[in-house]
């Protein structure tokens, strides 16, 4: 029963997403293209947060890589869109491959630190490799061709894009959450809680940790290819570090216990942002007032503390 | 929690809509106008002093009938410095705030990036800072317009300088961007054309944009054998150089400096007599160089509202919103393509005289300014320019040929 009124929620929310368009000012088809880019790149990051128990500092790294991907072939290649994104999944899948071998077998604060150092060490060469990367002003100019299987679609009206990032974004999350949901997520949800005995069952927790971070890797590559061609410019700041603090504060404003709940925490970081801007450039102090009082008070996020309101009350 | 949240977005939502149609409405509205520039970090002076400019324009304007007989209503966004964001808000800005027209851009490569977009939001936007040759060059589009001096223009203009000079060993110290990178190309370039005997020297100095310590690339070009110094350093950046320079004694050797940007009243003021004598100082407008009418009253009521002398981000600023005032008089109405054409190839009287965009690339045909730091100001508190050069806007201008840019 509670199933299928989630399941319908689901289907309302989507169905809303779709007519974004229609029901709201034109504005809004930016605000949620970049919430459902952040989202996709949020729910890769809890991929290996919420559900494998490791807080990577480097995310962006995987995000950044795929932005830039996306604008090279662009600016030299003019590839189709699709074959766009598989280069950057492909780039950051290698990527999170290299810095993941290097760093899984590290736990807890050394991980952190370790994955925050790759980071930092991918943001340096974008910055200072001005003949590829074109340095601290990053790639810009570059137009949009074809979106490849052969569809007319005019990438450049961004009510087009918009449609088109709602639907990767909805194929990518289905995929997501089926691995999340296999016996494979299964033994990540077990690692979280107990890697000892994981270990003592048979299993090569290394080998899980560094094939999840693989996989979180490449969505979030996705994520960045999605994002390069949205924001027309592909530079070191989406490399940032700051830039990988944004899925950890989305994952948790959201709630990392549920596969939706950076999705959620997107929304409300994008919003906010969008809103409080408007009245004051300190936004940032609010946000961590709100942050601060979630953490504290629900630390669920917000898609947790909703639900578990709502099975108390529906019980 | 959640339940404010959709009433915010409901408001939020009713609200944009609202604007979204008023701005094709009704005459009686207001004219809008957004306003993108540097507002934090340490460049920020820059977008206050292009606000001072803006506000005092749009008072007069207001004043006196406004423009079509509807006043002009700013809304200023804050880039950050930075590409990404600043592309974010000017569809903000035209999307939610209902813009009919944009101002601004401080940073080159925020420009590089910005301005590829603005055929899709259909709104003029006209530069009145950023200085990257490229928009009015290859990335050139018919929305784009610089009321500025670009790098290629003031380059041109500080090579005659330095081959006026002894100097024969030249190297450069600048942002690492694309300010720093291309004002140093564009120098060699034109040095090299005017004096083949120079020797570029392949030790270039690009610290990072807002770096704190500048000492090491201090300390690197008093060890070399440069006799001139092409210094891009410019804002808050260029205000720690140059005291750091003092404390290193870098202005006690016999080296010809060039500071681009180096007359900018926010970097004088804030540096009064520490400010060395004798550089080469440059500025895209100096506001004891114009003798005229419309300079003479923006000097005077610019000091009067604000108590410092204008910038020329204030004066770009404040000419860009009597730029629109013509355009959209001259096209009838707000329209963004039609004020957009109207701009091409317009003329209109600014404080740095005649200023005209020129058809072809959209690049307003002004003045650089160059002039050697002499003595300090008596009222102004800041370094005065002695020797001062006004350099034909048209003159140091690349022909369309050269610019790469095909409208």
């Amino acid at each position: 029963m509670k199933n299928k009124v989630l399941m319908a929620i689901l289907a309302v929310v989507i169905a809303g997403l779709i007519a974004v368009p229609w029901i709201a000012s034109y504005f809004y088809v930016f605000i949620f293209t970049e919430i459902l880019v952040l989202g996709l790149f949020a729910a890769s990051f809890n991929l290996i947060f919420g559900y494998t128990g490791m807080l990577s500092f480097g995310h962006a790294a995987f995000f950044g890589i795929g932005s830039y991907a996306t604008a090279l072939v662009l600016i030299h290649l003019q590839w189709s869109f699709l074959a766009c994104l598989l280069v950057s999944m492909g780039a950051s899948a290698l990527l999170a491959l290299v810095i993941g071998f290097l760093s899984v077998r590290l736990n807890e604060v050394y991980f952190a630190m370790l994955t925050l150092a790759f980071g930092m060490m991918v943001f340096a060469i974008a910055y200072q490799w001005r003949s590829l990367t074109n340095g601290s002003d990053g790639l810009a100019g570059f137009t949009l061709g074809s979106f490849g299987l052969g569809l007319d679609l005019t990438l450049g009206n961004p009510l087009v894009y918009y449609h088109v990032v709602l639907g990767i974004v909805v194929i990518a999350s289905i995929v997501l959450y089926l691995i999340c949901r296999s016996s494979f997520g299964m033994i990540l949800k077990a690692i979280r809680q107990n890697p000892e005995r994981v270990s003592f069952a048979g299993l090569n927790v290394r080998t899980y940790r560094l094939v999840a971070f693989i996989i979180a890797g490449t969505f979030a590559g996705l994520a960045g290819g999605l994002m390069a061609p949205f924001l027309r410019v592909a530079s070191p700041e989406l490399l940032h570090w700051s830039m990988s603090a944004e899925p950890i504060l989305m994952a948790i404003l959201g709630g990392t216990g549920y596969f939706l709940g950076p999705f959620i925490g997107s929304a409300a970081f994008v919003l906010l942002e969008t809103w409080i801007t408007t009245y004051t450039e300190s936004w940032m102090l609010v946000l961590g007032i709100i942050l601060a009082m979630m953490v504290i008070f629900f630390r669920k996020g917000l898609l947790g503390t909703a639900i578990d309101w709502w099975m108390e009350v529906k019980k | 929690m959640k339940k404010t949240h959709i009433k915010n977005f409901l408001v939020a939502m009713t609200a944009t809509a609202a604007l979204g149609t008023a701005s094709t409405g009704y005459a009686e509205d207001p004219i809008r106008i957004g306003g993108l520039y540097i507002l934090s970090g340490s460049a920020a002076t820059y977008g206050e002093f292009a606000q001072k400019g803006i506000d005092l324009a749009v008072d007069e304007i207001n004043d006196s009938g406004g423009i079509l007989g509807r006043q002009i209503e700013m809304i200023y966004e804050d880039t950050q410095g930075k590409a990404s964001v600043a592309i974010q808000a000017a569809r903000k800005l035209v999307y939610s705030e209902g813009a009919d027209a944009l101002v601004g851009l401080d940073s080159s490569g925020v420009a590089q990036g910005m301005v590829p977009t603005m055929p899709e939001l259909q709104k003029p936007l006209i530069i009145t800072h950023a200085a990257t040759p490229d928009v009015t060059g290859k990335l050139c589009n018919p929305f784009t317009y610089r009321i500025s001096v670009n790098v290629a223009q003031n380059m041109k203009a500080a090579a005659m300088v330095a081959a006026e000079t002894d100097a024969t060993n030249w190297t450069t110290i600048g942002p690492d961007y694309a300010f720093g990178h291309q004002s140093w190309e564009f120098f060699g370039n034109y040095l090299k054309e005017i004096n083949p005997d120079v020797n570029l020297m392949s030790e270039t100095n690009f610290p990072r944009f807002g770096a704190e310590d500048f000492t090491p690339f201090i300390d690197r070009v008093m060890d070399s054998d440069a006799e001139g110094v092409l210094i891009s350093v410019w804002g808050g950046d260029l205000v720690n150089f140059i005291r750091q320079a003092n404390n290193r004694g870098f202005f006690e050797q016999d080296l010809e400096l060039m500071f681009t940007v180096g007359a900018a009243t926010e970097v004088l003021t804030a540096l009064g007599d520490e400010m060395p004598e004798g550089v080469h100082l440059s500025t895209r407008y100096w506001y004891e160089a114009y003798d005229n009418d419309i300079n003479d009253r923006f000097v005077k009521s610019y000091i009067d509202a604000y108590g410092n002398p204008p910038s020329y981000n204030a004066e770009g600023a404040y000419a860009a919103i009597y730029a629109y005032k013509q355009a959209m008089e001259a096209a009838g109405n707000t329209d963004g393509p039609a004020v957009a054409k109207a701009l091409s190839g317009m003329s209109m009287e600014a404080p740095n005289g005649t200023v005209t965009f020129r058809k072809g690339d959209n690049q307003a045909m002004v003045s650089p300014n160059w002039g050697i730091s002499g003595p300090m100001h008596a009222e102004h508190g800041i370094r005065t320019l002695t020797s001062l050069q006004i350099f034909d806007g048209e003159k140091v201008a690349r022909t369309i040929d050269e610019t790469g840019c095909k409208l």
